[in-house]
């Protein structure tokens, strides 16, 4: 009757993949700090690898979320994670240096109050909803986060707001050409909602597989990390959105082809231009 | 078809400890507010607050059917109801934020026609396309009679479904809550808008002509977070599909109307001390 | 007045370009079975019925057209911010948002036909070929329309948004319209073809979608070839009418009465879209007729 999403055991547990994205996370974020201390935006590339690992531990806390079953849509759990996410990594661009770190708590504080909301005040008594709401924010934020550094090259609300605009040769701030003014973080919005319900949403079924399904989270991030490099180019130099351009597709062409490779290992039969083949029984 | 078949473990009970939980949780947050911003900080979120429980009241009505409204076995709009309500919404947030010079008011007042517009255009193409595309008559699976016309509805339910298409009421409720969401989601965005037209150019040191497009941005990416908090918790609360006012599952929007002023006054309280802080 | 007649151009510009933009965004959908239908192609093979059906599962069709416009339109912006020319900007934006909705789709389908070895779905290659870049050039064509029409109203009509917000509630509205109207159509009428017209598909028939075509075995592109004779244009003439009648009454009547003409014009529209929905519903009932009397006639 219905498409039946089931719990499996096995693999790398929760708390694992939870405690490594976090750090990793975290870790990228404050690399990208390189940028104030030698003066340049080549490392912004670390905001998107720290996109990267945001996603994959968020898919797998929406695969702990999602498999009870919670009534609605699974992208509907990358909505609220962005919605809740969004406001909380602004608020923290406010702390300087300190961002990355704040961003952590507030998404934490903003996201637990959204767990309790759900299950206890909407009665959706669902055991992981409280921790998997907090996660979920937490993951939000340090991708957008990750995206503002990759394309700002830095993490701080001046960098978001103020960008640089040339006109015949002349270069002149201008608030409307940066991340926020522009409205890029809506585009950071979407690329971040939709990749960390993918990996979940198209792998789900009997044969759901943990490794094949964080393969498609690392894919989706150097995917989502390629096109916010290609926007990068009108915010920070050439040079180093080039790296990041780079960074990007090797990544993505790596993770994509292990992906096909890891689908055709778990596919029933890897057919080209053949009939429905004959079930027994049928 | 997860409508049909799971029907997740969420009951239509009120838990009375953590509504006054959630109440408390409101009141701390508005003193925070009028602790760090007493004037226009506190204007600005009881403004939000509103906003937010408007988009959540306002989900309510919106008649979506999901994965079995689709095989025309079960009635309302086949979509998600988060991202109905949203598309409906934002189309309000749209021609809201267009008038934002025209003052409060009129602003709001547009924004909502411009949701429920959307939606009246969105329910009339949805009964056009089940009547003059596959030949089927709306009916309503949860009641007898149309609230509204008295018309009966268990003889137009074709065998083995629960109804199909969008009845009178159902196209009511669509319209209502698009009204409620636009204006809802409207005036979260002319809140903060104004919130941060006064205190930017002081934090930023520039004039106002010059951040402008930095509010209006962060304004709007901020309402457009914000409506889907609300939709997506209104979504878990009648767990993903409703048929409109008349629905049993109608019954629950208290629940849904306190998380929202919660969840509204915890974004809002973030997004107010971005610039007064 | 002369401001209020290129008011008017665009306003219908951006009509007519909404409504390509619809049409061509329930067909991409369609073909690639996104949306509420697709719990239908995925639960196929869980009743043993096995199918060469595309099945492209990334979200449902309004965030992901939130993200496609979104992207497009984040991308022309960056485009030109570096200063190319904004039809140039456009249509690059676009071209590189249809190369990230490719490769979901891609993805999509491996991972749930991968995920359905159980029931020994096979993985077929020249479905994900031939599917997935018809998807593609539907997706371009909705997604161009898309940005373009967000473009006019930023850059012509002065709305405040900048461009990448108004791609996103654009998107999102979009692929609101477009799966309400187009979704019942592609769900109940081409998918289960097999069942009774006129009536809804009775829940204990789920799964059993059609497989074989006049000559073969049906795949997604029978299915949107369908679907682009009603469920397409139906989906474009419902996005089109949103965002005509919404630029329309605010360009036309927004002077009077300090903004409140335009909200009275809003009310009338909605009034006679009511009385419209009011008529069709009770043709219905009166023509059909109920389904309990014996005869049981619901075709005309």
């Amino acid at each position: 009757m219905t498409v039946k999403i089931e719990v499996i055991a096995g693999g790398i547990p929760h708390t694992k993949i939870m405690v490594g994205g976090i750090i990793a996370s975290l870790v990228c974020l404050y690399l990208s700090y390189l940028n104030v201390v030698t003066g340049t935006e080549m490392f912004s590339f670390f905001g998107g690898l720290a996109v990267v690992a945001a996603l994959i531990w968020g898919s797998n806390t929406i695969k702990v979320l999602c498999s009870y079953g919670i009534g609605t849509g699974v992208p509907s759990a990358g909505m609220i994670a962005f919605g809740s996410g969004v406001i909380a990594m602004l608020l923290a661009t406010k702390f300087g240096i300190a961002a990355p770190i704040v961003t952590l708590v507030l998404a934490a504080v903003v996201g637990l109050i959204l767990g309790y909301l759900s299950n206890e005040v909407l009665n959706m008594k669902i055991p992981a909803m409280v921790q998997s709401l907090t996660e979920l924010a937490v993951v939000g934020a340090f991708t957008l986060m990750g995206f503002a550094v990759l394309m700002t090259g830095g993490f701080t609300f001046a960098a978001l707001t103020a960008g640089s605009v040339t006109i015949m040769g002349l270069s002149l701030p201008s608030y409307q050409v940066s991340f926020i003014g522009g409205s890029l973080i809506a585009t950071a919005f979407m690329l971040g909602a939709l990749a960390v319900q993918h990996p979940f949403n198209a792998c789900l079924g009997p044969g759901w597989t943990q490794d094949r399904m964080l393969m498609l989270a690392a894919e989706c991030g150097f995917l989502s990390m390629f096109v916010a490099a290609i926007m990068s180019f009108a915010l920070i130099t050439t040079g180093s959105a080039l790296i990041s351009l780079v960074v990007a597709l090797v990544g993505w062409g790596y993770t994509y082809m292990q992906y096909i490779g890891l689908s055709k290992r778990d596919a029933a039969s890897w057919l080209d231009a053949k009939p429905i083949p004959d079930v027994e029984g049928h | 078809m997860t409508a049909v078949a799971a029907k997740p473990a969420a009951g239509g009970a009120m838990n009375p400890t953590a509504m006054v939980v959630g109440l408390v949780l409101l009141v701390i947050i508005l003193g925070i507010c009028w602790k760090v911003s007493p004037g226009l900080g506190l204007m600005a979120l009881i403004g939000m607050v509103v906003g937010g429980v408007l988009i959540g009241f306002g989900t309510h009505f919106v008649p979506v059917g999901g994965a079995p409204a689709a095989m025309g076995q079960a009635p309302g709009i086949a979509t998600g109801v988060a991202m109905l309500a949203a598309g409906a919404g934002l189309a309000g947030l749209f021609g809201g934020a267009w008038a934002a010079e025209q003052g409060l008011v009129v602003a709001v007042v547009t924004g909502a026609i411009g949701g429920g517009l959307m939606m009246a255009i969105t329910c009339m193409m949805v009964n056009f396309i089940y009547v003059f595309g596959m030949g089927i008559p709306a009916a309503s699976g949860k009641v007898k009679v149309d609230p509204i016309t008295g018309d009966t509805q268990p003889e137009f339910k074709s065998q083995g479904t629960e109804g199909h298409g969008l009845p009178f009421v159902s196209f009511v409720g669509g319209v209502i809550g698009g009204i409620l969401a636009g204006g809802g989601g409207t005036l979260i965005y002319l809140m903060l808008l104004d919130l941060y037209k006064a205190t930017l150019p002081t934090l930023m040191k520039a004039t106002e002509a010059q951040i402008m497009p930095v509010a209006i941005s962060a304004a709007g990416i901020f309402a457009v977070g914000m409506f889907l908090v609300n939709a997506v918790l209104t979504a878990y609360n009648i767990t993903g599909t409703i048929e409109g006012p008349h629905d049993p599952k109608f019954k629950r929007w208290p629940r849904a109307v306190v998380a929202s002023a919660v969840a509204s006054a915890l974004c809002g309280l973030a997004a107010i001390l971005i610039v007064v802080v | 007045m002369e401001s209020i007649v290129f008011g008017i151009g665009i306003t219908a510009l951006t009509g007519a370009l909404a409504t390509v933009a619809g049409a061509a965004e329930d067909t991409e959908s369609n073909i690639g079975s996104q949306g509420d239908p697709n719990s239908q192609v995925q639960l196929a093979p869980q009743m043993g019925y096995l199918h060469r059906i595309f099945n492209k599962a990334i979200a449902g069709e309004p965030p992901a057209y939130g993200l496609w416009c979104a992207l497009g339109a984040g991308l022309a912006w960056a485009f030109m911010a570096m200063q190319l020319n904004a039809v140039l900007a456009i249509v690059l934006g676009c071209v590189l948002a249809v190369f990230v909705q490719g490769v979901y789709s891609t993805t999509a389908y491996l991972g749930r036909t991968a995920s359905l070895k159980k029931f020994g779905q096979p993985v077929f290659v020249d479905i994900l070929k031939s599917m997935t870049t018809v998807t593609m050039a539907h997706a371009f064509i909705a997604i161009f329309c898309t940005v373009t029409l967000c473009y006019l109203m930023n850059a012509a009509l002065g709305h405040p948004f900048p461009l990448p917000l108004l791609g996103l509630l654009w998107g999102i509205a979009l692929g609101a319209a477009g799966s309400a109207v187009g979704n019942p159509y592609y769900g109940k009428e081409r998918q289960y073809q097999n069942q009774k017209f006129g009536a809804g598909v009775p829940i204990a028939q789920s799964g059993n979608i059609v497989r074989y075509a006049e000559a073969g075995e049906r795949n997604s592109l029978d299915n949107g070839f369908f679907t682009a004779k009603l469920g397409g244009p139906a989906s474009g003439v419902c996005f089109g009418l949103i965002v005509f009648l919404e630029l329309w009454r605010t360009i036309l009547f927004e002077k009077i009465g300090a903004g409140w003409g335009a909200i009275i014009v809003g009310i009338l529209i909605i009034l006679i879209f009511t009385i419209i929905d009011r008529s069709i519903e009770v043709w219905a009932r009166k023509t059909y007729g109920p389904y309990a009397v014996p005869t049981k006639e619901a075709s005309s």
